[in-house]
């Protein structure tokens, strides 16, 4: 019995050592990458081009990748959810969409960057540019967006739904004018995720828009640079190491403060929302 | 039955298509997942055949020198399941015990903050690993065993490991979580203690959840490109020492391809290797799939 008693004792602190270690290794990767950038980026290091030792490009270009890719995937995730949970659920493509879309959330992202470069790239002629980064960031976020959307949609009350059709709405007009603005910030969550879940995208960017360290784009049609491509392409072509390490630990605290900041405002959302509605939007 | 039931929706959907256009637009819309994956499989394996075909069984061969033209894919596939592996071997103590500790005894205060900082580890970009590999890991690995250099598969087990932890740590403790309280009442009803009841009730309850999480992990890693590239060393070859540099299926993809032309045998070798890579993680995330569904009802969405 007693013995018993000592266990019931020993057992969560045993437990809790690998639980700090995990912690630890959270702290320990976000210090060292924040030591080592701090070190070296400045504004205006964020302020001058790449061709003269600074991040303007990578930093700009990130940006039109996420924004041309957030917009696109927006349209077509929450389209799909609510084709999913409002006029489809529980029918046989719903559930073929949903196995597709489980699919597509395993498959490495080596895999999209090389699927981008035969099929964006090459067969639909759009070449190395912007908008193949833009299409193959799309097809990367959408498991996310399309679930987290879902999730949202599901969790507008039926009683709304009831009221605007008791009022005469039609059940297209129901969607447009109650459930999608009731749902919107779960739906700007599930966005907002996706986005931040492809912002550091290496592999894909690198082969469909991003090979060498070029200029700002004019069009769509043209190459750019982005944090992650940026980085690997300083480490593999910069001669020196350790400039070529300061440069990506500078570019790298950028992204991880993108990253860390859109986590946020996701969290924040989520939280502010759940206070107001109960756990709409989740 | 089944085929009238497919005929009828067909007919059903078809009818809708011409009444309703948003409905038309949706479900056109809608499909796009499907075609994204079709297209995905036909083009990797249209392009990846080529190279089975052009160099056939020398693509299972022992030498993968690209530079030189020697394409055997051997030491690759080696090179990441033995680093995978080793990441596993790490990350799959640390991760389960966390887990059961946050599911059964972290105060809600506790979870409430790990929580975060695990999604947060999840949702750290994959290069960032491999900078931190570069200038945290491999030094300390360098000295610790007093290496030439610090770029070798261990430096990237570890690196692999850490970024597996989030899966095992998420899955596994949502699956603790979720086991229904009965179990637990009827347990600690009989006279067990609350370890007794975890170690006999709650983890072989649990233990499909666990095991998919693992699964999953290990989909994860084997297919992680940017961290393992840069942290491996990228020398080609079969050794059993953690110890040495060593060369992975994605890393020489993310090598190669970059410098490959349209039309050139390594453009299609680099798709070899997405071919055999596609089917490893396709495999493994089948079998996750399926244990899942073994987990209690309800439980956890892959």
């Amino acid at each position: 019995m007693r013995q018993r008693r000592i266990w019931e004792k020993i057992v969560p602190l045993a437990l809790s050592i690998p639980a700090s270690i995990v912690v630890l290794t959270f702290l320990v990767v976000v210090v060292v990458v924040g030591l080592r950038g701090i070190g070296v980026l400045s504004w205006e290091m964020v302020a001058t081009s790449i061709y003269h030792g600074g991040i303007a490009e990578a930093v700009i270009g990130t940006l039109y990748l996420l924004v041309g890719a957030a917009i696109m995937a927006a349209v077509v995730g929450i389209a799909t959810a609510v084709y999913l949970v409002e006029y489809a659920p529980g029918g046989r493509l719903s559930r073929i969409v949903t196995q597709a879309l489980n699919n597509l959330a395993g498959v490495p992202t080596i895999i999209f960057g090389l699927f981008g470069a035969i099929f964006f790239c090459r067969i639909l002629g759009l070449g190395v540019s912007l908008l193949s980064g833009w299409l193959i960031l799309t097809c990367m976020m959408l498991p996310i967006v399309v679930r987290g959307s879902q999730e949202a949609l599901r969790m507008v009350p039926k009683s709304f739904r009831d009221a605007a059709q008791a009022l005469g709405a039609s059940k297209w007009r129901t969607i447009r004018d109650v459930v999608l603005p009731t749902a919107a910030p779960g739906l700007a969550t599930s966005v907002i995720l996706g986005v931040s879940r492809v912002a550091g995208e290496t592999a894909a960017i690198l082969f469909v828009c991003s090979p060498v360290l070029a200029p700002l784009p004019k069009s769509p049609l043209e190459p750019t640079v982005a944090l992650a491509t940026y980085i690997w392409l300083v480490l593999m072509t910069q001669p020196d190491p350790e400039r070529a390490l300061a440069l990506a630990s500078a570019a790298c605290l950028v992204l991880l403060v993108v990253v860390v900041l859109l986590n946020t405002i996701a969290y924040a959302i989520r939280v502010y929302y759940r206070r107001r509605w109960g756990r709409i939007g989740v | 039955m089944k085929r009238s039931r497919t005929y009828k929706e067909l007919k059903y959907l078809i009818r809708r298509l011409a009444k309703d256009r948003v409905v038309a637009a949706l479900s056109a819309v809608s499909s796009l997942p499907i075609f994204v994956l079709l297209l995905i499989i036909i083009f990797i394996t249209w392009q990846g055949l080529t190279a089975f075909r052009m160099l056939g069984l020398e693509m299972f061969g022992f030498r993968w020198d690209a530079e030189y033209g020697y394409f055997g894919a051997t030491p690759l596939i080696f090179g990441s399941i033995t680093v995978v592996a080793g990441a596993l071997l790490i990350a799959i103590p640390i991760g389960v015990l966390s887990a059961i500790f946050l599911a059964e005894y972290a105060p809600h205060w506790l979870r409430d903050v790990v929580k975060p900082m695990v999604e947060l580890l999840a949702a750290i970009p994959s290069i960032i690993y491999g900078v931190f590999a570069l200038v945290f890991v491999a030094p300390i690995i360098k000295e610790v065993f007093s290496l030439p250099s610090g770029l070798v598969a261990l430096t990237s087990s570890m690196v692999l490991s850490i970024m597996t932890l989030p899966t095992i740590v998420s899955i596994s403790s949502e699956t603790i979580s979720a086991v229904p309280k009965e179990y637990r009442r009827a347990s600690i009803a009989l006279g067990a203690t609350h370890w007794q009841t975890v170690k006999g009730v709650v983890i072989p309850t649990a233990a499909p959840g666990i095991v998919a999480s693992i699964i999953l992990g290990f989909g994860r890693a084997i297919g992680e490109t940017v961290a393992v590239a840069l942290a491996i060393g990228a020398r080609a070859k079969v050794s059993w020492s953690l110890l040495e540099p060593m060369h992975a299926l994605t890393a020489a993809i993310i090598y190669v391809f970059p410098e490959a032309a349209y039309g050139e045998m390594s453009w299609y070798v680099c798709f070899g290797l997405g071919v055999i890579l596609f089917a490893i993680t396709f495999a493994v995330n089948t079998v996750a799939g399926f244990i899942l569904r073994k987990v209690p009802k309800g439980v956890v969405q892959l």
